[in-house]
């Protein structure tokens, strides 16, 4: 909203600097957000009229003017502008003005030609942005008359107002924020409230519950017409357009009073009114010019046949004020918040006047702001207004009583106020001491403020007006027992450390993906999605990652390990699972000056690092929608995750040159690596490792071979290591159809040396069972 | 004798010194002192020396024996030694290191350590609620009214069953408070979603830090003094913080807090919300709980909450959000 400093100050005798000003309200929870100067406040700059235009003697782009300053002694003036023409008027800053910049007008010597001050651009001025040339003034501005006489100097707060406090919403409201901070009296316009009488023939609420009150004053023989110059310049500050002199005053008086107004072109309602809820295809064309149906949620002002305003939101156009209206209604109601916040949602339609009721008016305020606009009616527009206000329903009650119990105060807020300091701070906002007994008091509240009706609204209250910058703040650390989440946090921030240092750099991509990139899956999806693209909750992290792999290789990298520990989402029992998911591609190592040779990544370095990330993993074949190869990950019996390469297709697509490899584990499996481990005693003999090489069936695993010695229960065997695997197309060094699988098993006592001969003899079982098994065969 | 073993020193000396590489001076060695060498077979002629003789001839036999060896040792060091000069001469200090490349941890995960690290220094310990809420958890109980504007479908993502995406971690609050009794001290990073469009400042899911502190007699004064500790301790001692009276629908007093500091501008900046735990939140909670534990004439309590992503961005002079989103590689690298 915007507050005008001058209008401002027919309520408040405030003088201090605006800076202070802004100060006082952002202290006081209203938030400034700009500080707008209008106008030209330049002392020295004033109308003046060019006489006559002159080339420049020793300068092409530049002339010498002689103009009229309004003193009858023409002065010389040098100008480079080329966008008048002799006999405009133009602002001249006179030798002694200061304009923006702190620049400082002399006499002086332009290429040797004296210029006896400076004709201004509307930049030079700061009236507009950017504006080549001079500001050409209107011709009947008066030549010598001070610039601040066209340009009147108003400063303009734009105010972010919290929605607990629609008091706001007005200069009065304001007023009273800054008499109350400041100490200072607020002038309240003294508006005798008129006669009212009910007479359900001229208007009648349908709807007590949304309109509890209602009332309308008729004004006859107005005269419409252009409003005068200073309250059109109010409005036009306050960011309003001005209509006529009607619609301007109840314009006026919702900026002046917090109250909207509507007038009615009395000539135009058939019958009396009526607030109802609108009916079933009712439609009405609003004041601006659009059509809006009407929904029987909707409440509207109503004469004998249709609607004629959205209530509380838009007049209609069919009753608005013209120039040719002579006779007005005039409405002043009180609307329940509610309703106006649901039919301007719907409608998609909020004005002035729907954020005001939607916030809650002051009830006290109503028939006030109706005398107010009736009486600046009638200076405005003439004309006679019937004697009472006819009004329906009845204003909800304001003023709650409140108990304030001092220790209470102090101890909630941690400050020892004196009691005198408290009550001194709630009355100064207008609230009244109903009673007293030195612990606890009672307080009623004044109508505008609807928001205090707890005792913790009258604490805020103390602390607002004493100031929190006066609470010295404190600090009672408590020890905190470990959470469940404390020890889950720790572990990821583990495992982004492994992670970085095994080369991976944390990525975040987005919770929302594209349902249709994911199909596999059993995703939940979002009712109200910004796009396709951010439709459903994502069920894995891989396919966000391979995205960013593909944007990276799309940036030139060659090496690229990215990780993630996040959320995924399915539509299951469990429904949010903490998940961490790797993404590679590319150069295994960097290529240096050492080594020019450098491999890709391939599926085994995907796989040993899920190995050391997972303690005492097993993996099993699987299949998945995005892999081409792929392990589950095993952890027991559970299913930990998956490990597996994208299609080459898939990859290519990415334009990647290597294999694109990808991992995804469950958090919560992981957390055995984290565990106290138990000390394992450091070997004291020797291990002893023999070298071995099986030519098998090409098709045999080598987790056969594995599986084979692990079940023939050698109680020496600590190890087994493959270290080549090796086949022939050709056949010419090995059958085609066979493999030879190098491997070295190491063999060591917890209690002595092993000899050659039992090492050789638990070597020979070895082979014999793997030539049982599994039909190998051992070169020597 | 004497004249063999002085003529001997002569020819076993110059030869050791004339060895020119290991295998040189090895037979070198294997010649004078070996089992077979020149010296053990001077010592077998002893026998043939007269007695008198004996005691000064095996003394120089003895000498010649000390000398080769020293001389044969003295030689062995220097060979090492130029051989040790050889390998390093050459070599150019000035080619690039080369080592295994690092990764990296991401810049909004750094700083949302460093506070998880200093509120966890003041006892506070962490709480996690689901992102997937009930309007009940994001809203209700936190006192917003069922036609506030948060609530609307053009802010708030929903999912079919009418459950939405929390639109703030302050619903942890509300999960903690209903599963553990006061006293509370927790922190909940996490993160929370506006149905905003994404542009250089504003990303439809963000990450939250939320705090909450319930307890007897936890006062306005704690709240500043925490959240102050926890800005300087952030920013550094230079930095000024300023609390100014805002409205959130679920504390009372509310707070905008304000930073300036040399870290960030040195301007004011608008950085966290927070303050004293609204009655009613309360008072929705001990209907949940259906007990009296959080009843608001009993405990207090204070609420705050600032968002990681605006934070990261101004500390590290990231000039548009989604590059925290958009995981290039040479963004990653730089934190």
């Amino acid at each position: 909203m915007k507050i005008s400093l001058s209008w401002l100050k027919e309520f408040v005798p405030y003088e201090g600097p605006v800076e202070d000003l802004v100060a006082l309200l952002t202290r006081a929870g209203l938030e400034v957000e700009g500080v707008q100067q209008l106008g030209a406040d330049f002392p020295n700059v004033v109308v003046a009229q060019i006489l006559e235009s002159n080339p420049h003697p020793n300068a092409d782009r530049l002339s010498v003017c002689r103009v009229d300053d309004g003193s009858g002694e023409p002065r010389q003036i040098v100008c480079g502008a080329k966008n008048y023409k002799v006999g405009d008027k133009v602002p001249l800053a006179l030798p002694g003005a200061v304009l923006p910049g702190n620049f400082k007008i002399k006499v002086g010597k332009l290429r040797g030609v004296e210029s006896e001050g400076m004709m201004c651009s509307a930049r030079e001025l700061q009236l507009a942005e950017d504006a080549d040339g001079l500001l050409i003034l209107p011709q009947d501005a008066t030549v010598g008359a001070p610039i601040s006489d066209l340009y009147p100097p108003e400063t303009v707060l734009e105010v972010e107002i919290t929605p607990n406090r629609p008091d706001w919403l007005s200069h009065l409201g304001v007023a009273r924020e800054v008499a109350a901070n400041a100490k200072l009296g607020v002038k309240i316009p003294a508006i005798p409230l008129p006669p009212t009488k009910v007479d359900e023939s001229q208007a009648r609420t349908e709807a007590v519950e949304a309109c509890p009150f209602y009332s309308v004053r008729r004004i006859r023989n107005v005269k419409v017409g252009p409003s005068p110059d200073w309250l059109k310049r109010r409005l036009e500050v306050v960011g309003l357009r001005s209509i006529n002199n009607i619609v301007d005053v109840t314009n006026f008086v919702m900026m002046e009073l917090g109250q909207p107004l509507h007038a009615f072109d009395t000539a135009k309602v058939k019958g009396g009114i009526v607030v109802r809820h609108a009916r079933d295809g009712e439609k009405i064309l609003a004041l601006d010019g659009k059509e809006y149906p009407l929904a029987a949620t909707d409440l509207v002002i109503a004469d004998s046949g249709r609607p004629v305003a959205i209530a509380g939101v838009m007049g209609g156009e069919e009753t608005g004020v013209t120039e040719s209206t002579t006779d007005v209604l005039l409405e002043s109601a009180w609307f329940a918040g509610s309703g106006i916040r649901a039919t301007a949602r719907r409608l998609d339609l909020h004005s002035d006047s729907s954020y005001r009721f939607e916030r809650g008016v002051n009830p006290e305020g109503v028939l006030a702001a109706s005398e107010r606009a009736v009486q600046l009616i009638l200076e405005l527009a003439g004309g006679t207004a019937d004697d009472a206000v006819v009004v329906a329903g009845e204003l909800p009650k304001a003023r709650a009583e409140v108990t304030l119990r001092f220790d209470r105060c102090r101890r909630f807020l941690g400050v020892d106020f004196s009691n005198d300091q408290i009550a001194d701070a709630l009355s100064r906002l207008g609230l009244e001491k109903l009673s007293d007994d030195g612990a606890g008091s009672v307080w009623r509240v004044p109508a505008f403020r609807g928001d205090l009706t707890r005792e913790a609204d009258l604490i805020e209250e103390v602390v607002r007006m004493l100031g929190i910058e006066n609470v010295k703040g404190s600090l009672v650390a408590r020890p905190a027992p470990t959470t469940p989440a404390d020890a889950a946090y720790d572990e990821a921030m583990q495992l982004r450390r492994t992670l970085s240092s095994l080369g991976f750099s944390e990525a975040r991509t987005s919770t929302l993906v594209p349902l249709a990139s994911h199909k596999g899956y059993s995703c939940l999806s979002v009712r109200n999605p910004l796009g396709e693209e951010q439709s459903a909750l994502r069920p894995t992290l891989i396919t966000g990652l391979i995205e960013a792999v593909g944007r990276n290789l799309n940036f030139g990298a060659n090496r690229i390990q990215l990780f993630e520990i996040g959320r995924v989402f399915a539509a299951s029992t469990e429904e949010e699972v903490g998940k961490v998911g790797l993404a590679m591609t590319g150069q295994k190592s960097v290529p240096s000056w050492r080594n020019r040779e450098v491999e890709s990544f391939d599926f085994f370095d995907i796989k040993g690092i899920v190995e050391k990330l997972v303690p005492g993993v097993k993996f099993a074949p699987t299949e998945h929608p995005l892999f081409a190869l792929a392990l589950e990950v095993k952890v027991g019996d559970s299913t930990a995750g998956v490990v597996g390469q994208l299609a080459p297709a898939a990859a290519r697509e990415l334009n990647a040159r290597g294999p694109v490899l990808a991992a995804e584990l469950r958090l919560d499996l992981l957390s055995a690596a984290y565990q106290v481990r138990e000390f394992v005693p450091i070997p004291k003999f020797p291990a002893v490792t023999r070298d071995f090489a099986a030519v098998v069936a090409r098709g045999l695993p080598y987790g056969e071979i594995e599986r084979v010695l692990a079940e023939a229960d050698e109680s020496l065997l600590c190890e087994v290591r493959p270290f080549d695997v090796f086949t022939d197309d050709t056949g010419a060094k090995l059958p085609a159809n066979q493999k030879s699988l190098a491997f070295s098993l190491t063999f060591r006592s917890p209690e002595r040396t092993l000899t050659a001969d039992e090492v050789n003899a638990a070597c020979d079982r070895l082979k014999a069972r793997l030539r049982e098994k599994l039909a190998a065969d051992f070169r020597e | 004798m004497e004249a063999q073993i002085e003529s001997l020193r002569h020819e076993a000396l110059a030869a050791i010194s004339a060895a020119s590489t290991a295998q040189e001076l090895e037979a070198a060695r294997v010649k004078y002192m070996g089992r077979a060498g020149a010296i053990p077979a001077l010592s077998e002629g002893m026998r043939t020396v007269p007695k008198e003789d004996k005691a000064r001839v095996g003394k120089a036999l003895n000498a010649l024996r000390v000398d080769v060896t020293a001389a044969l040792e003295a030689r062995e060091k220097a060979l090492a030694d130029e051989a040790d000069a050889a390998a390093l001469a050459g070599i150019d200090l000035t080619l690039p290191g080369d080592a295994a490349p690092l990764g990296s941890i991401h810049p909004l995960t750094q700083l949302l350590d460093r506070a998880v690290r200093i509120f966890r220094r003041m006892g506070f310990a962490l709480a996690d609620g689901p992102d997937i809420e009930t309007e009940w958890h994001c809203f209700d109980a936190l006192n917003t009214p069922p036609d506030h504007p948060a609530r609307n479908e053009q802010d708030t993502f929903y999912l079919p069953d009418g459950r939405l995406l929390r639109t703030h971690t302050s619903t942890v609050q509300i999960r903690t408070m209903t599963a553990q009794p006061p006293p509370v001290r927790i922190i909940a990073p996490g993160a929370a979603y506006r149905r905003d469009e994404v542009d250089a400042t504003h990303l439809a899911q963000f990450t939250q830090m939320e705090g909450l502190c319930v307890g007897p007699d936890i006062s306005l004064a704690d709240l500043k003094g925490t959240l102050e500790f926890f800005f300087l301790e952030l920013f550094g001692a230079d930095t000024e913080v300023r609390f100014r009276p805002h409205f959130f629908p679920f504390t009372e007093p509310s707070f905008e807090i304000d930073i300036k500091t040399r870290a960030l501008s040195g301007k004011w900046m608008e950085l966290a919300g927070c303050g004293m735990v609204d009655p009613a939140v309360f008072e929705a909670i001990c209907e949940q709980r259906g007990d009296r534990a959080y009843d608001p004439e009993v405990v207090s309590g204070f609420a705050f909450g600032f968002g990681l992503d605006r934070l990261a961005m101004n500390l590290t002079g990231i000039p548009d959000i989604r590059m925290l989103v958009e995981n290039d590689l040479r963004f990653l690298k730089q934190f």
